[in-house]
């Protein structure tokens, strides 16, 4: 392999992107254990992540993160193979019931996160 | 890799092993993690909506649950191990090939066990149970 094969085709790009997309979502799980951390020093010493650059480095995350959600949960359609009553369920059922599950699991936890700021 | 006949057995147990974590982990990160980041990271500190890690008081309430303890450490933990592998490989594939070695190997996904072992060592020390 040539130095930069990656850049030659589109699809080629989007897989590197798919694989990269671990480094930022790795950086953001850290940021979040030091926020759990930050809470040891007690309520004088705890303070919240609210600076712009830490703004902008969860939104760079967050669209690294929608894109490991697509590709990822995508991918179930091909690697699951359930039978039911002896015929195979389609993959299309398969990925949209993963979507379905991403979309119940995140409106579950927003509601949390939210709820229990009360 | 070995693919020697009489070692077959203990490697497909250690391959089930880390493959289960890198399946789990890459689904771990894709269901839960991009409402954590839109939420923590982005519509609380833009002050869009009141997100419980604002504020000690109620991040402590909740990080002192042991509930709240084992789902973080699922959270954290987990995706390394999908981290990890990713990223050994994306090294392989930009042409760096001593990312396939043995040492390789320890370096990344002993940095999940690391990570992992630190995720534990601050939900206990944080907020203790109790």
């Amino acid at each position: 392999m040539t130095p930069g094969w990656w850049l030659r085709q589109r699809h080629y790009f989007l897989y590197i992107v798919r694989e990269f997309t671990a480094l930022p979502l790795a950086l953001w799980l850290l940021w979040l254990l030091f926020e759990i951390h930050r809470a040891a020093g007690g309520p004088k010493a705890f303070y919240a992540s609210g600076s712009p650059a830490f703004i902008a480095f969860s939104v760079v995350c967050l669209g690294f993160a929608l894109y490991h959600s697509y590709t990822f949960l995508s991918l179930a359609g091909v690697i699951i193979n359930i039978k039911v009553a002896g015929k195979p369920v389609p993959s299309r059922l398969i990925v949209l019931s993963q979507f379905a599950a991403w979309a119940i699991a995140s409106l579950v936890i927003a509601a949390a996160l939210i709820g229990f700021a009360r | 890799m070995n693919h020697d006949a009489e070692h077959v057995q203990k490697p497909a147990i250690a391959h089930l092993i880390w493959w289960f974590l890198f399946a789990q982990g890459g689904v771990i990160a894709a269901i839960l993690l991009p409402v954590h980041i839109l939420v923590q990271g982005i519509l609380g500190p833009l002050g869009i909506v009141q997100v419980v890690d604002r504020h000690y008081d109620t991040w402590a309430n909740v990080i002192g649950n042991p509930i709240v303890k084992l789902y973080l450490l699922v959270l954290i933990a987990f995706p390394f191990f999908h981290f990890a592998h990713r990223l050994r490989y994306l090294l392989v594939d930009l042409g760096v090939p001593a990312a396939r070695s043995i040492p390789a190997q320890v370096i990344f996904y002993g940095g999940a066990i690391v990570v992992t072992l630190v995720t534990i060592w601050v939900l206990l020390t944080t907020v203790p149970i109790g």
